[in-house]
């Protein structure tokens, strides 16, 4: 009992060393530090062209400043002790033999308790929001017409939509992405969609796995072969972004990617009539040419590869060369 | 050194080198590795449960569905003959020699039998293992425990054969007792498969 | 039953002798099949080093590659079948048999044990890694070269197989994986034997040094997880060699069930990895801030809760897999409760040094910077586990920069930590510090430069697995290959320090850290069979400042008395 008396003031005289002052005013630091860089931290994204996206990089500023906070705390008691708790070299005796703290460890037990239910919180509700239409939710058996996601009305920049497009389906082979948008009787290899609209797709893979991603709409979905998979979102910026192929689908999955056109209704419309004008054609396709150029060239293939499928034959094809955000 | 209080109950490896501590060891570790196998089972029991929930054509085109008869007499003898080896292990506990290779010999011939039923019942089957994921789950589930039994009966022929040679079990009966629980373990095994497999059509 | 036990704990001639081959000058001992666990960690150790340079050169070539946005420097399909290799070997080759090589070396030691529980099942286990290594290596040489398709080896292009042959990379990679499967059940039947039954007198469970405790946590992961990858792969490979159709979605199969098994398996396996580690940090720390480990049964048993928790978080990997909502939400709060123990292990650590009396050895330093690539790792982890965020992240560079910091931050890093601080236990001799300091430099700036930039890579859409880039991500790609390449480098100096100090280091005596443990009781290395007397423990494992012995006898026995 003696000595535990004696660990305890021992405990109390290194945590006491520091005026409760100090630790406040260093605390505040480390606040406005941890605030600044949640700030930053909108910085590291690409442009916030989708209405999920400004809710992902809200939830992420969140997540840096907590994490910031804690991560300066822990790096900030450490490198103190390195600097300043060193022993002198010929000092071969021990520290405090503290075993520990009840009241330090139920404080350590809790915050991490309640940080995690917090940030739960919050990244629930922005799911909650986002509402990303999850392939076997309920929500896949309603009447087409009714938007997904009701409960985004709250979101800034995404106004109610004046009216509903039929889902666009989405193509994705090795290595390919095709679209077909049926009521127009467009086929491209470059997205359109109209801007504040919520876009809606059907997406299929006739292969592999693929993924469906839009850095700049901060979403993303798997495409498994044999299923057909509902998704949705709300483009609210105009401009061209990139589509990529996020789930690994073999040799050329790195080319495969193309652009997204977000454009305002009017454009979206007259670019749906000029393409249905166009006659189909093969669209550029980094795969399939490459792959024929070394088959023709006879240069090494290096190792086995699946052969790629051809190019697509689209109304509208994009070019690599088309610039992008 | 006396008046150190160490508590007798402590697991220790003070008797380091006595052959039933080593016993204790063997037993112990095999226990867990059954325990880690049955992971294996559970997991093709899950992979079968999602197919069959989720798999639209569940059964092979033309194919009503699979006999139960023929199975359950397998089963009946597979789950008594748990109930023979124990009595074959009591005899060897009551160093009766002859009746332990009597019952061994007994529970090899019911395992025998109950490979031979499952063999005679996948020749008559009308679809093979590359027949939709129900042939292929099929075939894995109980072929992967055919395997586990007929690993069973190796073992019991090993025991069966060791027993002939003098002081056999001077150091123990842990090969016998393994095997003997290796044994109850590929027929528990077995009962959840049938459920799962014949009773759940 | 006491009278018994006083009577075995006499010396055992039997200890004492010293059988040839197995003194502990022979070098040659480490290319048999011995059964002595020290030997054996050693085997795995350098073996697993030998199979981490080559993964590396792996992943230089694959960092040189990445230099430019073009796929230029090697064939896509090299590319593919390189990053394959790189993670198979680093975590199936590595990593798993570098722990168990700890393992096998320090447990019996530390928990008071002449050798493991089955030494002959030791031996069987160690000896599968080069058989497997050789296999799986050798798929580079086969028609068709190695596995593409990723360590994942997500079927549908898992089963693609262009070549058609039987004998092909992808199942060159299923048989080492699976054999690698049954190396590892078998060393964690041994451990969790080992641990359970063969403690010293005196050692309860609550006077167990940390590191077993993580080590105890960690097998038993193995146990419970690895049959579910074992059973995932046997279906795959029955799809890829005779034609059953479970993953094979033409067929009615379902190939996001295998997303399933494998990561049933393999998240937990992180843990598996950094479990020990944690257990590195709990063990190096109090040596060398000279103060017992703060809050050691919370620490310990947080290890347990690990273990427990990590069997019910894998769907965080499949997140954007086509999973319905409900299984996102639940597994994103699954996920988050981890940070819970771990942010115990995180915060015990910081109290523990926290007020000490400081010393930077090598070992020292490369645990602190474990730590804080660990506390960075954990940072970004927790943003990984919500779902909304972790849908942007998913299958991106910020992906890869996070578990690198794991593993290449805190586990590879902690290796070292324990290397150095072992060292002179394991050769009797001491390490040069300015070499080993150099090394630490080295590392840990390599580190940084290589993996932190990854994370923005990731924020601004950078896929992984990719040979080729888009021209905007160019700049901090150059700067992690360049982290990349220095990395490689910091290797040299580690090299150099072991080979000669085992060689003509200056002599270690039995304890020179005066660390508190059993391992340091006995002579440098360690004698055969380890104790002349079995070891009776009277105090718990971190008594720095408190003069109490830890064990009642002289477990080296007359010799060193």
């Amino acid at each position: 009992m003696n000595t535990e008396n004696q660990r305890t003031s021992d405990l109390n005289r290194v945590l006491n060393r520091r005026s409760i002052l100090g630790l406040t005013a260093l605390a505040a630091a480390n606040l406005a530090i941890s605030y600044w860089m949640g700030q930053q931290a909108y910085s590291w994204m690409p442009p916030q062209a989708s209405a999920e996206s400004v809710l992902v990089d809200k939830l992420f500023s969140f997540m840096t400043a907590i994490g910031t906070f804690i991560f300066i705390g822990v790096i900030g008691t450490l490198l103190y002790s390195v600097v300043f708790q060193r022993a002198a070299k010929y000092d071969s005796t021990d520290g405090p033999p503290i075993e520990g703290n009840l009241w330090l460890e139920v404080v350590w037990t809790a915050v991490p308790i309640m940080l995690i239910i917090w940030i739960g919180t919050v990244s629930y509700s922005t799911y909650d929001q986002m509402s990303l239409l999850s392939p076997f939710a309920p929500q896949e058996m309603k009447t087409p017409g009714t938007v997904p996601g009701d409960k985004k009305e709250s979101v800034p920049g995404d106004p109610e939509p004046t009216q509903t497009f039929a889902p666009i389906e989405v193509h994705s082979r090795q290595w390919a992405w095709e679209f077909r948008y049926p009521e127009d009787g467009v086929s491209s290899t470059e997205l359109h969609l109209p801007v504040n609209q919520r876009a809606r797709f059907k997406l299929t893979s006739e292969d592999v796995l693929h993924g469906f991603f839009v850095p700049a709409f901060r979403v993303k979905q798997d495409i498994v072969p044999g299923r057909e998979i509902d998704f949705s979102f709300t483009p609210i910026r105009e401009g061209r972004y990139r589509l990529r192929d996020s789930e690994y689908s073999g040799t050329y999955f790195a080319a495969n990617q193309t652009n997204v056109v977000v454009e305002s209704e009017e454009e979206y419309r007259q670019w749906l009539l000029a393409a249905a004008q166009n006659p189909p054609t093969a669209a550029e396709n980094v795969a399939f040419e490459s792959f024929s150029r070394a088959v023709e060239g006879s240069i090494s293939l290096g190792w086995a590869t699946v052969r790629p499928a051809p190019a697509p034959i689209v109304n509208y094809t994009s070019s690599e060369k088309d610039s992008y955000e | 050194m006396s008046s150190i209080n160490v508590d007798p109950s402590l697991n220790s490896n003070a008797a380091h080198g006595t052959e039933h501590e080593e016993e204790d060891h063997r037993m112990f570790g095999f226990v867990v590795f059954l325990l880690s196998e049955s992971i294996i089972f559970f997991s093709f029991f899950v992979g079968y449960a999602v197919f069959k929930t989720g798999t639209a054509d569940w059964l092979p085109a033309g194919f009503e569905g699979l006999e139960v008869k023929e199975p359950l007499i397998n089963t009946i003898v597979l789950v008594s003959s748990s109930f023979v080896i124990y009595f074959a292990e009591r005899f060897l506990h009551k160093e009766n020699l002859w009746g332990f290779r009597a019952f061994w010999l007994l529970t090899m011939a019911m395992g025998s039998f109950f490979l031979y039923g499952q063999a005679v019942e996948w020749m008559g089957l009308p679809f093979g293992f590359t027949d939709g994921v129900f042939g292929g789950t099929f075939y894995l589930l109980t072929g992967f425990h055919g395997l586990h039994v007929m690993t069973g009966v190796l073992l019991q022929g090993i025991m069966l054969g060791r027993s002939f040679l003098p002081n056999n079990y001077a150091r123990g009966e842990f090969g016998v007792a393994s095997t003997s629980l290796f044994w109850h373990f590929v027929d528990v095994i077995w009962i959840i498969l049938f459920i799962l497999i014949y009773v759940w059509q | 039953m006491s009278d018994a036990s006083v009577e075995v704990r006499s010396p055992d001639p039997q200890a004492s002798r010293q059988p040839e081959p197995g003194a502990p000058d022979n070098w040659r001992r480490f290319f048999t099949f011995s059964t002595d666990h020290k030997v054996i960690g050693i085997q795995y150790i350098v073996t697993a080093f030998i199979f981490f340079l080559f993964g590396g050169l792996l992943a230089m070539v694959m960092r040189g590659e990445l230099i430019t946005p073009e796929a230029d420097l090697v064939d896509r399909t090299v590319y593919n079948g390189l990053f394959t290799m790189h993670g198979t070997i680093m975590l199936f080759m590595w990593t798993f048999p570098m722990l168990n090589g700890l393992a096998n070396y320090l447990v019996p030691l530390m928990i008071g044990a002449r050798d493991m529980a089955f030494p002959r099942l030791n031996a069987a286990a160690f000896w599968m890694v080069p058989v497997f290594g050789i296999i799986l290596i050798a798929s580079f040489f086969i028609p068709g070269g190695p596995s593409q398709s990723g360590w994942w080896a997500y079927p549908p292009v898992s089963l693609q197989n262009p070549t058609g042959n039987l004998i092909n990379g992808q199942a060159l990679w299923l048989l080492a994986v699976a054999l690698s499967g049954v190396s590892s059940i078998m060393g964690a039947v041994n451990i969790v034997t080992t641990i359970f039954r063969m403690r010293a007198p005196g050692m309860g469970w609550f006077k167990m040094p940390a590191f077993c405790w993580t080590v105890l946590s960690a097998q038993m992961i193995q146990l419970i997880g690895l049959p579910a990858l074992t059973a995932g792969a046997v279906m795959l490979l029955l799809d890829l060699t005779v034609g059953t159709s479970f993953f094979d979605p033409t067929r009615g199969g379902d190939p996001v069930l295998y997303q399933h098994f494998f990561w049933f398996y393999s998240h937990p396996a992180v843990y598996v990895i950094v479990l020990p580690i944690f257990g590195v940090f709990s063990e190096v720390f109090p040596v060398y801030a000279r103060k017992p480990l703060f809050g050691y049964p919370v620490v310990v048993v947080s290890s347990l809760m690990i273990t427990v928790l990590s069997l019910v978080v894998w769907v965080h990997h499949m997140f954007a897999s086509g999973t319905p909502g409900w299984m996102r939400m639940l597994f994103m709060f699954t996920t988050m409760a981890i940070s819970i123990p771990t942010g115990i292990k995180v915060f015990a650590w910081v109290a523990t040094v926290w007020g000490g009396k400081l010393r930077l050895t090598t070992a020292m330093l490369f645990a602190l910077g474990g730590l804080s690539t660990f506390l960075f790792a954990g940072i970004t982890g927790i943003m990984l586990s919500s779902a909304p965020f972790d849908i942007h992240v998913n299958n991106t560079y910020f992906v890869v920069g996070h578990f690198h910091y794991v593993i290449n931050g805190a586990v590879v890093m902690g290796f070292y930590a324990a290397i150095y601080h072992w060292f002179p236990k394991m050769t009797g001799r001491m390490y040069y510090e300015g070499l080993g300091k150099l090394h630490f430099a080295l590392t840990f700036i390599g580190i940084n430069m290589i993996f932190l930039p990854m994370h923005p890579l990731g924020l601004l859409g950078m896929p992984r697995r990719v040979a080729s880039y888009d021209p905007e991500f160019a700049f901090l790609n150059v700067i992690a290959s360049l982290g990349g390449f220095l990395l490689g480098v910091s290797t040299l100096p580690f090299i150099l320090n072991m080979l000669s100090s085992w060689n003509q280091g200056e002599k270690a005596g039995n304890n020179p850290w005066r660390a508190i443990g059993l391992e340091w009781l006995v002579s440098s290395p360690p004698p055969h069979e380890n104790f002349e007397e079995i070891p009776v423990v009277v105090s718990p494992p971190y008594g720095y400042g408190s003069n109490e012995p830890l064990v009642s006898n002289n477990p080296a026995g007359e010799a060193l008395a």
